[in-house]
């Protein structure tokens, strides 16, 4: 007795063993098919009484077990059944004899047998006999369950004798002592008339008895008898025998108690009295007590009371029968099968505790040598016995430990592919599931330690088993979900193996769906590189698309038709927290932004990183990136063209990592930041470039400038110069450019700037729209830099005090005390005299030019574009008018204006003025220039507008008349200066003169001979005033000289 | 005297599992892990009991051949599982007792520390100094 049935429950001890085999050549897949119909007849009703008979069948018996069967007579074979495939009638002899010499097998035991002869005609046997059937084929033969009862009966009948022969065996007789294999040469030489002897020739004689009245199904019978026994062994400590007894006694009573079977086989084993109708809700429920009444038998219902054992006492009994079949050495797999039958029962009345105490014991029994494939059964069935009893954890461990035997060393060929089913078997019991969604939630908690263990036996398992691209998804599995708990040196070595195998079958994002129907989800990487945030990007301010107002205004309008309304303000948040209010263009390049940062320990490589997007085609950019070795967060921009339009939805990314193919949907990444995934593609726009005649700055303008400037070009003028600037508009995309309009804007005002600085002519441009994609158009416009000529404020101050143009005379007090604080008061002269006293000193300008541009379908749903470039112009300066003053001319209705140029460039050059002959002045050379003018009456000049007036203080109003003022007098003076060999620009005066000159150079508006006593000269008096209206000289005199200006001339 | 000290939350995870460095580490966490099982178990046996009349001790959980088991279950679920050598027959199931008493107070001031959020693996040196000296003690 070596190799144990761990299969065993207490029910089998009231079952018939019975043999069925093949004989010849029997195909496996035939066998098993009548070996499967032959199993169908597991009871039998016997003549109609309340007695059911149980079979057995088993396909392989070791007949080593069979020599026991005097023991427990349910481990022996006392039906034989052979199968066997015969062709022709001549080999029925030779079938015969075989046959016959399987009998001989079993032969000692045997009640009876049957042979059927598969592709025979009966015809063909010389006699028809009993124990032979013929079929023409495996699939003629419906009378198989029927034969197989009757050969069942006829066992019966057998059985039926034999009970009835042991029982009715007085105690006179002599009775045969039943023995074990182990013990017959203990008992060589016994006295065996003692009565010592007989007691225990006797006891295991009922014991026996009653085995066979449990197999006959007379339970009471039995029960009564195994407590006799239990008596009679226990009297001459027959501890085997008395262990076997108290076993016997605990199998009736369990058949008694659980009709529905010990073993788990749902309906597998049947209830007492198969004709009842409680019997079949019975047989479903595994632990149910059979109520009484169940079975008919009222003589059986006495004695039931006092000889069945209670749930309870079943287990001590069963705990005594295993403490004496442990006595002997010889008796392990009866202790074991028992501690397991045990089990089963325990397992039933849920008590676990307890099973795990017998199961902790059969671990420990020890066998002999056990062969690899025993072990891992005995592993398997302890698995499976600690799952039935709750204790899942020791069952995986147990599963992994048979798992480990499939593939142990000594074992010649590796069960990898048993291996890797068993382990796949322990995942439950670890609290692992192959699905990385589990493990997004959080921080992974379990044991990572016995985790990782399972995960890399898995991987193993699935290499050897000759399935890469299992091992691929378990390895990405490994390193996606047990990342925190690898130290460096294992990240390294999982990778490493993972880029082995990937090196064969890259991972993909498919299924795996084994054999077993187990479906392994994708693996994607979302922690290779971890995503920490996702921010799509607005397009380069030169490409935004830029909506046209409509005059009906925002949308908002359309919406609602209140200004306000705290429910739509909140339903609009909402939606902007999920949609991003800038634009992308269809067929323009589109970027997001991902801050990563890699946990690795070392250089990662990431390869064919991706959007994945829905609602708008998308044809994605890949880019393949390196990672430093546990970076900090690391920006990484994606790129790729809509090519629809509509909503378009950042849905995760792709990527490649260690040669595994993940889609990462940002749904399932942990603490991502985003601004939101969902962006409104509009139709495509054209794309302007614009190139130009000068070179590019490297200047950047101020940042108070606002707006973005795409190019920015520079140039040198001097002061007074003009330049044509080319500019070249470029389509360089696909729809054709069909608007354009172009606005300038001046950035640094900090310079007081004289006519118009830019200035161009758009029609000529216009002319040649629409521009075809590819085609270039040109666009010219006029730079004039035209900055303050004068020099320092306090050279022009000297005016005041020349000696020429003011007199000292105390008539002109009052009208001095007013003139003071306003020279003293501007502005312009005061911040500039500290600057402008270097006369090399450089100015710069800058301006913006705008091109508002569009075509295409974008221009139909009413989107433009906007580019600008930046003009940087450095003006430097030319020459200096440092000192203004002017002569009176011969005639009152003009004088003479002089002015003190000052060449500051490194030129000579030449200077003119209306009707004035050339001035030529070197580097640095300063000279005094005469013109003479026309006094100007500027009183011809239209006043502002009354608005303003209003509006303006009267500061502002004084400045901005004699802005217009030295207007008039520049266009009509026209003075012009010349680099040699250079043209001619250029030079203006009108920041040179100031409020005294300007009066200079005023026509008188009143014009008078007053004659003095004193003097025979004629005197002029200028009046100036503010007023509108004069209504006469007195009254003007009186009324508005806090306002009056005036001059004497003498 | 303990081999093995494991503090597992109430989910079974384990927050804390230290055992002897001369031994096989992985060992232990199958052992303290399998004997989740008897924890459950004697829970769940328990349960019926009245709750302030629970014992948070457990007792032997299970034997092995080279180790004894103990385990003891807070009121709030936390299990402390102790692995012991068998061959070291003197100690008394009160000392397991008193260890597993101390380790509790332990563990009571590590939940006590604002810093540490329940549910986190146990990274305090006040904690593994004790455990370091329940192992150190006899062996």
């Amino acid at each position: 007795m070596s190799v144990p049935d761990y299969m065993q429950c207490a029910e089998d001890h009231q079952t018939l063993l019975v043999v069925v085999q093949p004989v010849g050549i029997v195909p496996e897949e035939n066998f098993f098919r009548i070996y499967k119909r032959i199993s169908t007849v597991s009871q039998i009703n016997v003549r109609d009484s309340q007695r059911v008979l149980y079979i057995r069948y088993r396909h392989h018996y070791p007949p080593e077990n069979n020599e026991w069967g005097d023991f427990q007579t349910h481990r022996k074979v006392v039906g034989l059944i052979i199968i066997t495939d015969c062709s022709s009638a001549k080999d029925w002899p030779q079938t015969f004899e075989k046959f016959h010499l399987q009998k001989e097998i079993y032969g000692s035991t045997l009640y009876d047998s049957r042979l059927f002869v598969f592709g025979l005609q009966e015809e063909v046997a010389e006699q028809p006999r009993t124990d032979v059937a013929f079929y023409p084929s495996y699939d003629e033969c419906e009378t198989v369950e029927k034969r197989i009862e009757d050969f069942i009966e006829s066992l019966f009948i057998v059985l039926e004798s034999k009970r009835l022969d042991r029982a009715t065996d007085k105690s006179g007789d002599k009775i045969p002592l039943l023995c074990v294999p182990f013990e017959k040469k203990d008992f060589v030489g016994l006295d065996t008339d003692s009565r010592h002897y007989k007691k225990r020739c006797q006891g295991r004689m009922r014991k026996h008895v009653g085995d066979l009245c449990l197999q006959a199904g007379m339970l009471q019978d039995s029960l009564v008898h195994y407590h006799m026994a239990v008596e009679l062994l226990r009297s001459v400590n027959d501890f085997l025998w008395l262990g076997a007894a108290l076993e016997g006694l605990c199998s009736a009573s369990v058949i008694y108690h659980y009709p529905g079977g010990t073993g788990g086989k749902a309906g597998a084993r049947r209830a007492q009295g198969s004709s009842l109708p409680t019997e079949a809700s019975n047989r479903h429920r595994p632990g149910a007590l059979t109520s009484n009444g169940i079975n008919a038998d009222t003589s059986a219902e006495i004695g039931r009371a006092k000889n069945c054992l209670g749930p309870e006492d079943i287990i001590d009994k069963y705990k005594e029968a295993i403490s004496y079949y442990s006595k002997y050495k010889n008796a392990g797999v009866i202790e074991l099968e028992a501690c397991v039958k045990a089990v089963r029962v325990l397992a039933i009345q849920k008590r676990s505790m307890e099973a795990s105490e017998f199961l902790q014991n059969a671990v420990y029994i020890n066998l002999r040598q056990l062969s690899e494939e025993e072990k891992i059964q005995r592993y398997s069935i302890l698995s499976e016995l600690y799952e039935r009893i709750g204790f899942h954890r020791k069952s995986a461990f147990f599963k992994r430990v048979a798992a480990m035997q499939c593939v142990a060393p000594s074992i010649s060929e590796p069960g990898w592919r048993a291996c890797y089913k068993l382990l796949l078997e322990t995942l439950p019991g670890y609290s692992l599931s192959l699905d990385p969604k589990d493990f997004s939630k959080g921080t992974h908690k379990g044991w990572a330690a016995v985790q990782m263990r399972l995960l890399h036996e898995l991987v193993y398992a699935s290499r050897r088993m000759g399935n890469p691209a299992l091992s691929v998804r378990h390895l990405s599995f490994l390193l996606q979900t047990m990342l925190d708990f690898l130290s460096d040196q294992e990240k390294k070595d999982v990778t490493q193996s993972l880029e082995n195998y990937t090196s064969k079958c890259p991972g993909t994002m498919q299924f795996i769906t084994l054999p077993e129907g187990l479906r392994l989800p994708p693996v994607p990487f979302t922690k290779l590189p971890i995503v920490r945030s996702v921010k799509l990007l607005n397009l380069p301010v030169s490409l935004r698309p830029q909506k046209m107002k409509s005059l009906l205004g925002q949308n908002m309008s359309a919406k609602s038709p209140f200004i306000y309304s705290p429910i739509i303000a909140h339903n609009r948040g909402e939606e902007r927290s999920k949609k991003i209010d800038f634009q992308w263009v269809q067929g323009d390049v589109c970027e997001v932004q991902l801050m990563v940062y890699n946990p690795m320990p070392f250089e990662l490589r990431v390869e064919n990183m991706g959007l994945l997007t829905a609602g708008v085609e998308f044809e994605s950019l890949p880019a393949a990136l390196s990672l430093p070795a546990e970076s900090g967060l690391y920006p990484v921009t994606l790129v790729g063209v809509p090519q629809t339009t509509g909503q378009i939805t950042i849905n995760g990314y792709h990527t490649s990592v260690f040669g595994v193919f993940s889609d990462c949907l940002l749904d399932n990444l942990p603490g991502l930041k985003t601004n939101g995934c969902a962006v409104e593609v509009i139709p495509a726009l054209p794309r302007l470039q614009i190139s130009t005649s000068l070179p590019r700055s490297a200047h950047t303008l101020q940042p108070s400038s606002g707006d973005d400037i795409s190019t920015s070009v520079s140039v040198q003028l001097y002061n007074g110069e003009t330049q044509q600037l080319v500019i070249k508009l470029e389509n360089i995309g696909t729809e054709p450019l069909e608007k354009l309009e172009v606005t300038a804007k001046t950035v640094n005002s900090k310079e007081k700037l004289y006519g118009e600085f830019l200035s161009w002519k758009l029609e000529d441009t216009l002319s040649q729209f629409p521009l075809k994609p590819g085609k270039i158009a040109t666009f010219n416009v006029n730079i004039k830099v035209k900055l303050d000529f004068s020099c320092q404020e306090n050279l022009l101050q000297d005016l005041s005090d020349d000696g020429i143009s003011i007199s000292g005379l105390p008539l002109s007090s009052p009208f001095r005390q007013i003139v003071k604080p306003r020279v003293d008061s501007k502005p312009i002269n005061a911040t500039e005299s500290g600057k402008v006293g270097d006369f090399s000193h450089v100015k710069t300008l800058e301006a913006i030019l705008n091109f508002k541009y569009s075509g295409g379908p974008g221009h139909a749903d009413g989107y433009y574009r906007n580019l600008s470039l930046g003009l940087h112009v450095e003006v430097e300066p030319s020459v200096f008018f440092t000192h203004v003053s002017t002569l009176p001319a011969t005639s009152t209705r003009q004088c003479h204006l002089l002015l003190d140029v000052f060449n500051s460039t490194e030129h000579e050059l030449t200077v003119s003025a209306k009707n004035n002959e050339d001035l030529v002045l070197h580097a640095g050379e300063c000279q005094r220039m005469a013109i003479q003018v026309d006094k100007f009456n500027f009183e011809s000049f239209p006043d502002s507008p009354g608005e303003r007036i209003q509006f303006a203080n009267p500061k502002q109003l004084e400045e901005e008349r004699q802005q217009a003022k030295g207007l008039e007098i520049n266009s009509k003076l026209d003075v012009c200066w010349k680099i040699i060999s250079f043209n001619i620009w250029e030079a203006s005066v009108e920041g040179v003169l100031n409020q005294l000159v300007l009066e200079h150079l005023q026509l008188a508006p009143l014009q008078w001979v007053y004659l003095l006593l004193c003097s025979r000269d004629l005197h002029y008096i200028n009046f100036y005033w503010k007023g509108d209206s004069l209504a006469s000289i007195e009254e003007h005199f009186l009324i508005i000289m806090p306002y009056l200006v005036a001059t004497v001339f003498i | 005297m303990a081999v093995c000290v494991a503090v597992i939350a109430k989910e079974n995870y384990p927050l804390y599992i230290r055992s002897i460095p001369t031994e096989n580490e992985l060992k232990f966490h199958y052992t303290v892990h399998t004997s989740l099982d008897v924890v459950d178990e004697k829970i769940s046996a328990m349960g019926k009991a009245l709750v302030d009349q629970r014992e948070l001790y457990l007792g032997l959980l299970y034997p092995t051949e080279d180790y004894k088991v103990y385990g003891y279950v807070t009121n709030s679920k936390v299990k402390f599982v102790m692995v012991v050598d068998s061959s070291n027959t003197a100690l008394r199931d009160n000392e397991i007792r008193s260890m597993f008493r101390k380790l509790h107070n332990s563990y009571t001031d590590v939940m006590c520390n604002p810093f540490y959020n329940p549910g986190d693996c146990i990274h305090s040196r006040a904690f593994d100094n004790m455990v370091t000296s329940m192992m150190m003690q006899v062996c």
